[in-house]
Order: structure tokens, then C-alpha cells, then sequence
């Protein structure tokens, strides 16, 4: 074999390419060959600078939400319609679903609901809520769909919101059962993450929980308004989760995009 | 394009971004244009997303990074000239330091950290095999699909753009 041959015999055998054969072979002549083994030690010790050294990267969010915007309109423009459900949905519903996996843990966070702290049960329902198929009763975006959708399953009329100007699009809402009463739960979106916001009606007496707490990996922020009591879980960093707390409190308005 | 046809394709394709974006961010060399590129990229693909009839996984990615690569090129030809690298010549590259046999050094932390330097002044037929295989991890027939070379030539760039970051890499620890 003349080098420049062997050379591109070496490196498809580095790289898993070679027949059988040909692998064994190229193998025998290593064994035989100083020079030839002291040139594939070169190039694995380049491999491995390769892999060391020159990264992978990482698409940034900026340029995933305005890829996503981007094929929103593209893919609006080529219905001539609306897209009803966010473009967001599938790949969270997706995260969501790997998130089930990676956490593990839920049958415990389960088991601990049940005779639990309203903290336990609400991180169970956020849990439960990312199974395949849980997230959502209604998927929208669009607050003016969501809103009208609680209309007569429940006794109150809760506040939605879609902070997607923001970075928090909204995904959907569904009906939930806590602390002894149907509650409105509304998801939103981070990137990947996704956040769910349970209320209810606010009642006299002591606080349903700590304002802040960290369960298995998830965050949980508690606080009441005059009107209604409020839980919010996700396993977004913490201080963004504070930023989508700063904005439901506000209930800003501005930051909503218009209904579409 | 119905609404689950969009969502398909964004269950489909999005996952595939990093991978775009890297190929693209080394083949333009440049965050702003690579982030444009990517993208341009998606929009075609979701254009031609009809003509795409492959499962999720390889298929899609390879499918994608074939048109993130082409958009590239094109994008290349519009906006400026690649003038860090040498103009690709198949004959005259393969011709190059054919029998030059290396002696074994391992390669010191120095010449280590300029290897993006290295790999960013390779010629891009080379540049984008590279970026493929040791970045992406494409097998060689993938490699063959998104270039749009026959897998043998896959085999002979990747062995060649290889012996010229090693010899980037020794010269330069030579200067030091």
C-alpha cells in the first residue's frame, strides 16, 4: 500500500468505516509497521485535540425563537390562515415528555401528594401534567381562546395572559384538582421549559404554603392577591422563573402581545 | 401547509438546530451569518418539506444540513468572498505532500488551541467534511448525502483535510 492510500485507509478505520476484512488487514500491518502505528497514534492524539478543542455549538434562544417566528408567518402565509396551536407546542410537548424521563422521580412526588402539603400536591399536578397527553385541555395561544374556554367548568373566570413579547408564549390551559377544588391551570412556555400557573380563588386564613420552595429539581413560587391564590412550577432557572412570577403579578397588560 | 403539517415539520427539523448552526457557524465563520443562514436554511426546508419523505433522526438531519450547506454556498456567493481560505482544486490538493511521512509528536496544549485557527483555514470542501464527521459525527454515506460527493471521496477529503491540520499544526509549533 502507498502511504497516501494507507493514510485514508487508516483514517476510515479510525472512523468505524472499514469492511471487516479490510479492517483486519490494515490491522496486521500495524503490528508489523512502527512507522504506520506511530502515524495512527498522530491521528488519534489530533482526534482527540479536535474533540478538546473545537466545540459543537449550541444554537443561541434568540435564534430558535426567531427561526420559529420566522416559520410561523411562512408556514401562516402558505395556509393563508391562521395557525391555531402554538408553534412552540410540539417540541415542549416533546421536552415535556423527556423531562417525565429524566425526573424519574414522579411516583414519589405522587405518593407524597397524597397525604401531603398543598406544596407536594401542587408539584405533583405539574409532574402529572407533563405526561404525554396531561399538559392541556385547550391548546392556544391566543388568550382570547383560553380564557372563554374555562367558561362553565369553573366558578371563576381566570385572569390568561400571553406573555410571548416576553418570552413566555402561552400554550394552553387545562382543568386541574387541588387543595379540595377544581383550580384553572394555564401552561406557558420558556424555550424548552414549560411552566404551569395554577389558581383559585383567594380565601381568609394562613398562607396554603411558603412563597418559595425547590422540589426535585422544580421550582415553586406561591403567593396571593386579593383575588386569587397563586402556584407557579417549572424547572426554569429560578431567577427567570422570578422575572414570569414579576410579570403574572403585574397582570401587565402591555406585555401581552395583541390577540391575533 | 396545515397547521399539522407545520408542527410536523418543526417536531421533525427543530431538533437538528444546534447541528445546523454549527455547521453553518464553520462554514461562514462569522455568528451573524451563520445565525442567518440557519434561518434561510429552515425556511427552504419547510419549502421543500413536501419532497422530504424520511423518518425522524439521520435521515432528517442529514436532509436539513444538506440544505443548511447549500444555503451557505449560496450565501457566500452573495454577501463576500471567502478569502481566509485557499480556492479548493480537487487535482492540485490531492497531489499535495503525498509521501511526507510524519514523525509522532503528540500535539502540545499551544497548538491545541489553534486548531480552530487550523480547521478555519482550510479550504471549505475540506472544512465541511471536517465539521461533519468529528463535530456532527455523520457516517460516511451521510457525509456523501449532504455534500453530494460519492462516499470514496468523502473518504480521501476527510484523510486529507487531517494531514493538513497536522501539518498547520506542526508548522506553527515550529514558528513558536
Amino acid at each position: 500500500m502507498t502511504h497516501p492510500v494507507l493514510e485514508a485507509q487508516l483514517d476510515a478505520y479510525l472512523d468505524g468505516e472499514l469492511t471487516a476484512d479490510d479492517a483486519r488487514e490494515l490491522e496486521a500491518h500495524l503490528v508489523q509497521c512502527p512507522d504506520c502505528a506511530g502515524f495512527r497514534d498522530e491521528r488519534i492524539a489530533l482526534r482527540a485535540a479536535i474533540a478538546a478543542h473545537v466545540p459543537a455549538l449550541q444554537a443561541s434562544d434568540a435564534l430558535r425563537q426567531r427561526v420559529r417566528a420566522a416559520l410561523r408567518v411562512a408556514g401562516g402565509t402558505r395556509s393563508r390562515r391562521r395557525i391555531a396551536a402554538p408553534v412552540v407546542w410540539r417540541s415542549l410537548a416533546l421536552a415535556a415528555s423527556l423531562a417525565v424521563v429524566a425526573v424519574g422521580s414522579w411516583r414519589l412526588a405522587l405518593q407524597r401528594a397524597a397525604g401531603g402539603a398543598l406544596t407536594d400536591q401542587v408539584l405533583a399536578s405539574h409532574v402529572r401534567s407533563l405526561m404525554p397527553g396531561h399538559l392541556t385541555d385547550v391548546v392556544s395561544s391566543d388568550q382570547h381562546t383560553v380564557k372563554p374556554w374555562f367558561n362553565g367548568k369553573l366558578d371563576f373566570s381566570p385572569p390568561v395572559y400571553d406573555f410571548s413579547g416576553r418570552g413566555f408564549p402561552l400554550v394552553g390551559g387545562r382543568l386541574d384538582y387541588l387543595n379540595g377544588r377544581p383550580v384553572a391551570a394555564l401552561v406557558y412556555g420558556r424555550r424548552q421549559h414549560l411552566i404551569n400557573v395554577f389558581l383559585w380563588p383567594a380565601v381568609q386564613g394562613p398562607a396554603g404554603g411558603p412563597p418559595a420552595a425547590t422540589r426535585q429539581g422544580y421550582h415553586l413560587l406561591h403567593w396571593t392577591t386579593r383575588e386569587y391564590a397563586y402556584w407557579v412550577v417549572s424547572d426554569l432557572g429560578i431567577s427567570e422563573l422570578h422575572d414570569f412570577a414579576a410579570l403574572l403579578a403585574r397582570g401587565d397588560s402591555a406585555a401581552a402581545t395583541p390577540a391575533r | 401547509m396545515e397547521s399539522n403539517e407545520l408542527e410536523r415539520f418543526e417536531a421533525i427539523m427543530l431538533p437538528h438546530m444546534d447541528a445546523a448552526y454549527t455547521l453553518a457557524h464553520y462554514l461562514t465563520r462569522n455568528d451573524h451569518d451563520a445565525e442567518d443562514v440557519v434561518q434561510e436554511a429552515y425556511l427552504r426546508a419547510l419549502k421543500y418539506f413536501d419532497g422530504f419523505r424520511g423518518a425522524a433522526g439521520g435521515e432528517s438531519r442529514s436532509w436539513l444540513l444538506a440544505i443548511v450547506r447549500n444555503t451557505a454556498h449560496t450565501w457566500r456567493h452573495q454577501h463576500r468572498a471567502d478569502t481566509l481560505a485557499t480556492e479548493f482544486d480537487e487535482e492540485l490538493h490531492s497531489e499535495t505532500v503525498a509521501h511526507v511521512h510524519p514523525e509522532t509528536t503528540l500535539l502540545r496544549e499551544a497548538a491545541r488551541a489553534s486548531l480552530r485557527h487550523a480547521i478555519d483555514g482550510l479550504p471549505r470542501e475540506f472544512r465541511e467534511v471536517i465539521v461533519l464527521r468529528e463535530l456532527e459525527g455523520l457516517s460516511y454515506k451521510e457525509i456523501s448525502d449532504v455534500v453530494g460527493v460519492p462516499v470514496g471521496t468523502v473518504m480521501s477529503r476527510l484523510s486529507r483535510a487531517r494531514r493538513r491540520l497536522q501539518e498547520a499544526l506542526r508548522s506553527e509549533q515550529q514558528e513558536r
